[in-house]
């Protein structure tokens, strides 16, 4: 009974949303008070292919939001690691600390290092958007590989060490290959979080890093819903597209014979 | 050795310190700019940033959408995850809460929007029906002075990050604690301040902490749904940030690091009592 009234809500508000958007995006335009038509059209879809700026635009976002879950993964591992598996004085106040970027506003940050950026030559670039997408994303990837690590414990990577496997070998077909899910969880987070920023976007880039929010936003009230579906739809491919990436990546880097894969486990 | 270890772990959290340094930088640079003046440093702008009509319908406003949307949020998801979350956990429904996180909050807005409009679906179906018989007479959801359709957009798709952030903390619940206190004759008031409360605080107060900074400083969803007056803060900061007075500019810059500092304050003392009660209950159990 339960189950199946969390399974209809579920449904309802969850499901039905992105259903809905993904019939849109393969329909014709519905205007107000005709009926729907149901003519299968490939028009909102093609229009990615059909535009060079989209579809530059769609590998620019792409780009930055891989490079900003990247750094991310670096950044986070390490410090999830130093944060789990080490004890030193002040390290209570240093987790609230890395937390602090999420509970001040983003733009303050934008349009404080906007002037840091012109001088650096940054701003109007790429890599400056990246470092802004840094500021919402890392405190998030910081605590799940922090939990990613309270999960793995340490015994398993002691052992590894006194067999005298370097911290290298020791990352490659131990941590990484256990801390999968927690990279899972973290590319999809990054990513989405990254292709959310219209205004962070807009501030540092300027108007020069054209990416998908900065040109489907201001179309946001047209009334193409064809269109605006299909790139709804692409916005929540991209998340999913990009944690395939970063699972090829670390399939790569994850050696054959690793711990995991020898059936041990 | 132990300086080895300590060493180590400095090199670990060296990328982190630099990434909170870049924050408190550009924090502080907000601020320098807020009282670069013509002529040398100012406090004029504080000054005239609190003679703007435009702010305080602004706060009102936005402190007004924030506290809904941030309450309701809180309350309903974390219903929802006390009421189910012994299936969520490992099933397809999980997967189902994850749908709305995908998508961007404009997105989101877009859809609320086609739906809910005046010329949404929802308004096309009652006439089609016969209920209505011009779009005018659908209620306005979206794009109305009350701010219905920005806080309907948060809701839909804070509660999916609400039951996500919590369902991890009742999975790890000391289940077996609530069997201790039913057999020695404890009530479910008592199961739930034992073990329940000191659990599920610490996450609840970063969910309301996250949130609160996060809808009353965004900018895509108010833009897209508002109206033009009042604004929300971050509409306010960027059409002062994009306005063609020099004070203006430095308006953007004094309101944004007063909602920084504001709330930064208010996350770092609620941390701190947090983390104190915390150590408090650890050392009171380590002494027995």
């Amino acid at each position: 009974m339960k189950r199946s009234l969390f399974y209809s809500l579920a449904i309802l508000f969850f499901l039905f949303p992105a259903i809905l958007l993904g019939l849109k995006s393969v329909t014709p335009i519905w205007r107000w008070g005709e009926p729907l038509s149901f003519n299968w059209t490939l028009r909102g879809w093609t229009s990615f292919w059909m535009d060079d700026r989209i579809l530059h635009a769609l590998w620019l976002s792409l780009l930055i939001a891989l490079t900003v879950t990247l750094i991310n993964l670096a950044v986070g591992m390490m410090a999830g690691k130093a944060l789990s598996h080490s004890s030193f004085k002040g390290k209570s106040m240093l987790e609230t600390l890395l937390l602090l970027p999420l509970f001040v506003p983003a733009m303050a940050a934008a349009i404080g290092l906007h002037i840091t950026m012109i001088r650096l030559g940054l701003a109007n670039h790429w890599t400056g958007v990246v470092i802004v997408h840094l500021v919402p994303t890392i405190p998030y990837t910081i605590k799940i590989m922090k939990a990613g690590y309270d999960r793995l414990g340490s015994d398993l990577i002691d052992q590894s060490r006194m067999l005298k496997a370097g911290p290298f070998r020791t990352f490659r077909e131990i941590e990484l290959p256990l801390l999968l899910p927690s990279v899972r969880s973290a590319v999809f987070l990054v990513v989405t979080i990254s292709m959310s920023q219209y205004v962070l976007t807009a501030i540092i880039g300027g108007g020069s890093v054209i990416t998908l929010p900065i040109i489907y936003y201001p179309f946001l009230q047209s009334v193409d819903d064809t269109v605006m579906a299909a790139f709804s739809i692409v916005f929540a491919i991209l998340p999913v597209f990009a944690v395939l990436i970063i699972e090829l990546i670390s399939r790569f880097f994850i050696t054959k014979n690793s711990f995991f894969n020898r059936g041990a486990v | 050795m132990k300086w080895l270890h300590n060493n180590r772990s400095a090199v670990l959290l060296a990328p982190a310190l630099l990434f909170l340094l870049l924050v408190l930088y550009s924090l502080t640079m907000s601020f320098v700019e807020s009282i670069r003046g013509v002529d040398g440093w100012t406090f004029d702008y504080y000054q005239g940033l609190f003679q703007e009509r435009r702010l305080y319908a602004s706060f009102g406003y936005s402190l007004t959408i924030t506290l809904i949307s941030t309450l309701l949020s809180i309350a309903i998801g974390w219903g929802i995850v006390r009421s189910f979350h012994t299936f969520i956990e490992n099933s397809p429904g999980k997967w189902l809460v994850w749908i709305p996180m995908l998508f961007p909050h404009f997105v989101w807005g877009y859809f609320v929007l086609l739906l809910l409009g005046q010329s949404g679906l929802i308004s096309s179906a009652l006439f089609g029906l016969g209920w209505i018989e011009e779009r005018d007479q659908f209620p306005v959801f979206v794009q109305d002075r009350n701010g219905i359709g920005i806080i309907t957009t948060y809701l839909w798709k804070e509660i999916p990050f609400v039951i996500l952030m919590l369902l991890p903390v009742y999975a790890q619940l000391p289940k077996q604690y609530g069997e201790v206190i039913q057999v020695l004759g404890g009530s479910k008031r008592h199961i739930f301040k034992t073990i329940e409360w000191p659990w599920v605080k610490p996450v609840l107060l970063e969910v309301a902490l996250i949130l609160t900074a996060f809808i009353f400083t965004a900018y895509e969803v108010p833009a897209l749904l508002g109206v033009q007056y009042p604004q929300m803060t971050a509409e306010l900061a960027y059409d002062w940030f994009y306005g063609v007075s020099w004070d203006e500019r430095s308006y953007a810059f004094a309101l944004l690091f007063i909602a920084a500092a504001v709330m930064g304050f208010i996350a770092l003392i609620s941390f701190m009592i947090l983390n104190r009660q915390r150590w408090l209950i650890s050392k009171s159990q380590h002494s027995r």
